[in-house]
């Protein structure tokens, strides 16, 4: 059966979930002006690299990621795999700490951040044990609820917008693209990287149509404008540069006289909390995926139930949010080689494959 | 006359059972049967009939071919009880060794076909199902007239010989859904089926779910539409409902008798139900959320008004909460025990007096008594009974996490809800499943 809306909708939530937070910063950092050219050079390059890797994946349909690479080789798959579960691992670990942060931050205030992790592991533990299907039905229900709220909330967040903080559109810099080696852009990147793995991961469980899913990345260019240009258009750019997270301060700006509810950032704090929740419970369930390749023997909700307990252990171990920010840019290294390397490599065994068909048919 | 003597031997401890002497076509002929089961003067008036009209066309009356019953052999004294216990009557021939079981006329055990008791309809057919499984499969029949309904029996061999009936559109139905549930039907008819736990148990669905893999209905209305839908229609004799498989989402907000009003009507009519199941869930954790951990997300006023109303309370807002959560459900599952005519005295000792008596001991704050009276009210804004537990309860999931986490706990549970709810699936359909792939906003 397709379920390419199922596919769909997990996609924007994934991506919607982890845009909010750390990428305006990065982008408002990046460059002075011309916000625009970075946002979209990034989008460009995922639309770009999730083209080339659907692609190589619609060759070998409807095998998964996994067993392409294994089809090719043992130590191979093994070589390459390693540090996409490293990448995985340290996605999970990075994406519960920092989320708790923040959530104590914003409205926990009292709550031991370890009681605030545990509910945030606990939840995408729960949902990657019970399977693939389940994550995506339940993306769906979570984005039927959640949905209406966020766009009230996008909608909303313009209250305050000063449209002439859009000038200058264009300078030196920004035209010259040299911003695109600096340490904040390639940090800004996760934002477009997390997401689009698991659409290798999840057939044959999922099947999904290739174009749907493409039309689906389009939708998702507002979001990163809107993240982007909110605080920059409410603050302009020098008073936005010096917040932590621009959105969520933009959005706490807002007031709405009809509302029983002072600040609605909490709303869409947690809105996009909840959906960072299913990426976690996404990225929990491919990393079993793989675990459980290499060690076949181990039944999954073992496995799932060791890699929150090892996960909670290292969260704990992590003292403040400089760590967090380093091991970020420790994690930048893995993403350039997932994003990068996995796509090319899969059309290349995918144009091999295509052309050893034809040979020999 | 070895069978005679076992029944004349049984006679003495069953007290309903009858041995009556009488002559058929000059034959003398033994009757046996359960009184209470068998109209014994109406039935003795048509075997008189049928005699005569054996005379009449000269023919023998216990031959074969006359078609008046079936032929048991007399040495299978266990058929012949289990014939007796259907309600058969059985005639045994003095002459001959022949024994034969024939429909008799039998007592009005069911109730007529009245309005249904648990669903209340308001502008559409009103003749609920009763205990008789042939009248409600005639009920059935009455509103599908379509040559691809299909109606299979089976026979519940273990105990207490339950029968029961699929129903099922030809063509309509998903086919490897029907085949999973026919071949997990057949494999287990040597159960027995005294409860519907029974019957979860039977057809392997977990024990400990919260959500019913089955819905159940008492309107032929609805399970006429169930089945155009391609659902399947199981009937259990002496159950007064039908049991639909699988069990949807959208059973919680829709029923067939809304198309009866506008679309207009019907749409905020389920949009209606669809805010009342979300405000019984979320309206208790909201409270607590937003008195005990997130106060600064309200408006100063609010906050300020809540906060005095709790002056005088004494301990924290997720115990007041569950304390009054206590009493409502007490109020609930009392006023189901109660008879019709005491009920609405009860609800007014348990709303006005019992409610305006705790406010003023200050026990609990009025603002969480105009919420949890909105919840409850809203709770039964589902449809059917049995979908409303599972909103009853999972609002204490939420209640729980809200009172730890504040409102990030009410978004986790809402998220582990939905969650749980994408989980179940009945024989490889999922619960959240839309037979037509369209999106709908029940949530």
């Amino acid at each position: 059966m397709d379920k390419s809306l199922q596919v769909m909708v997990m996609y924007l939530l994934t991506h919607i979930g982890l845009i909010f937070f750390m990428y305006p910063t990065d982008i408002i950092e990046v460059v002075d002006v011309g916000h625009w050219s970075a946002i979209l050079l990034g989008f460009a390059l995922h639309v770009a690299l999730m083209g080339i890797f659907l692609k190589g994946l619609g060759y070998f349909a409807p095998r998964n990621l996994i067993d392409i690479f294994l089809g090719v080789g043992k130590v191979f798959s093994i070589i390459l795999l390693l540090p996409v579960t490293l990448y995985f691992l340290m996605t999970i670990i990075i994406d519960i700490r920092a989320y708790s942060e923040i959530v104590t931050l914003v409205f926990l205030a009292k709550t031991p951040l370890w009681v605030t992790m545990v509910l945030l592991l606990s939840v995408p533990a729960f949902i990657s044990a019970l399977g693939v299907e389940t994550l995506f039905r339940s993306g769906v229900l979570v984005a039927i609820l959640f949905f209406p709220f966020l766009l009230l909330i996008f909608c909303l967040s313009f209250q305050n917008a000063d449209w002439r903080y859009i000038f200058p559109l264009m300078d030196k810099q920004a035209a010259s693209l040299s911003y695109v080696v600096s340490r904040p852009y390639l940090l800004s990147l996760f934002a477009f990287t997390g997401g689009f793995m698991f659409l290798g991961f999840i057939p044959p469980y999922i099947t999904y149509k290739r174009r749907k899913v493409m039309w689906a990345s389009a939708l998702l260019l507002p979001f990163f404008l809107i993240s982007v240009y909110v605080p920059i258009l409410t603050f302009g750019q020098s008073t936005a540069s010096r917040f932590q997270f621009p959105f969520i301060t933009a959005v706490d700006t807002v007031n709405i006289s009809w509302l029983m509810f002072d600040r609605v950032t909490l709303f869409l704090l947690l809105s996009l909390v909840c959906f960072a929740m299913l990426f976690i419970s996404l990225i929990m369930w491919k990393t079993t995926l793989l675990i459980r390749r290499g060690f076949p023997s181990i039944r999954p909700v073992t496995t799932t139930m060791l890699l929150s307990l090892a996960i909670f252990i290292v969260c704990l171990y992590i003292p403040d949010w400089k760590t967090v920010e380093r091991l970020l840019w420790w994690n930048t290294y893995l993403r350039l080689y997932v994003m990068i390397v996995i796509p090319f490599i899969t059309l290349f065994l995918g144009i091999r494959h295509h052309r050893k068909g034809a040979a020999c048919p | 006359m070895k069978l005679l003597d076992r029944l004349q031997e049984r006679q003495k401890l069953d007290a309903d059972l009858f041995i009556h002497r009488m002559f058929l076509t000059q034959q003398p002929v033994m009757l046996a049967g359960y009184k209470s089961l068998i109209d014994l003067p109406h039935t003795l008036m048509l075997l008189q009939q049928q005699a005569q009209n054996a005379i009449a066309a000269e023919r023998p009356l216990f031959a074969l071919g006359s078609g008046i019953g079936d032929c048991i052999s007399p040495t299978e004294e266990l058929k012949v009880i289990e014939a007796m216990s259907e309600g058969n009557l059985i005639i045994l021939s003095e002459s001959s060794d022949l024994c034969i079981k024939i429909v008799p006329i039998s007592r009005t055990l069911s109730r007529a076909i009245e309005a249904p008791t648990t669903e209340n309809v308001i502008r559409g057919s009103v003749s609920a199902f009763n205990e008789d499984l042939d009248t409600n499969i005639g009920l059935i029949k009455k509103h599908v007239h379509s040559e691809k309904l299909r109606t299979q029996s089976y026979r519940f061999e273990k105990g207490q010989r339950r029968q029961a009936i699929l129903l099922y559109m030809e063509g309509q139905t998903n086919p490897s859904f029907l085949n999973a549930l026919k071949r997990r039907i057949e494999s287990n008819l040597g159960n027995n089926i005294p409860n519907l736990q029974a019957l979860n148990k039977l057809l392997g669905f977990p024990v400990w779910t919260l959500i019913s893999r089955f819905n159940t209905t008492e309107l032929p209305e609805n399970a006429a539409y169930a089945l155009e839908k391609g659902k399947v229609v199981l009937f259990l004799d002496r159950f007064p409902f039908a049991i639909i498989l699988p069990s949807m989402i959208t059973d919680m907000f829709a029923v067939a008798n809304d198309r009866n009003f506008p679309l207009f009507f019907m749409i905020t009519m389920r949009l209606l139900r669809t805010i009342g199941v979300l405000a019984n869930m979320l309206m208790p954790g909201l409270y607590v959320a937003l008195v005990s951990v997130n106060p600064d997300v309200l408006r100063i006023e609010l906050a300020l008004s809540i906060a005095s109303s709790r002056v005088g309370v004494p301990y924290p807002a997720i115990v007041e909460t569950l304390l009054l959560l206590l009493v409502l459900e007490l109020i609930l599952e009392a006023s189901i025990r109660l008879p019709k005519t005491i009920g609405p005295t009860i609800t007014m000792v348990g709303g006005i007096i019992l409610g305006q008596a705790v406010v003023n001991a200050k026990l609990v704050s009025n603002i969480l008594i105009i919420i949890l009276a909105a919840t409850t009210i809203a709770s039964f804004t589902v449809v059917g009974f049995h979908n409303s537990i599972f909103i009853r309860i999972s609002k204490y999931l939420i209640l729980i996490l809200s009172a730890l986490y504040g409102v990030l706990g009410l978004f986790a549970g809402v998220v582990v809800v939905c969650v749980y709810l994408a989980s179940v699936n009945t024989f490889g359909i999922p619960y959240l499943y839309q037979p037509k792939a369209r999106e709908n906003s029940d949530g």
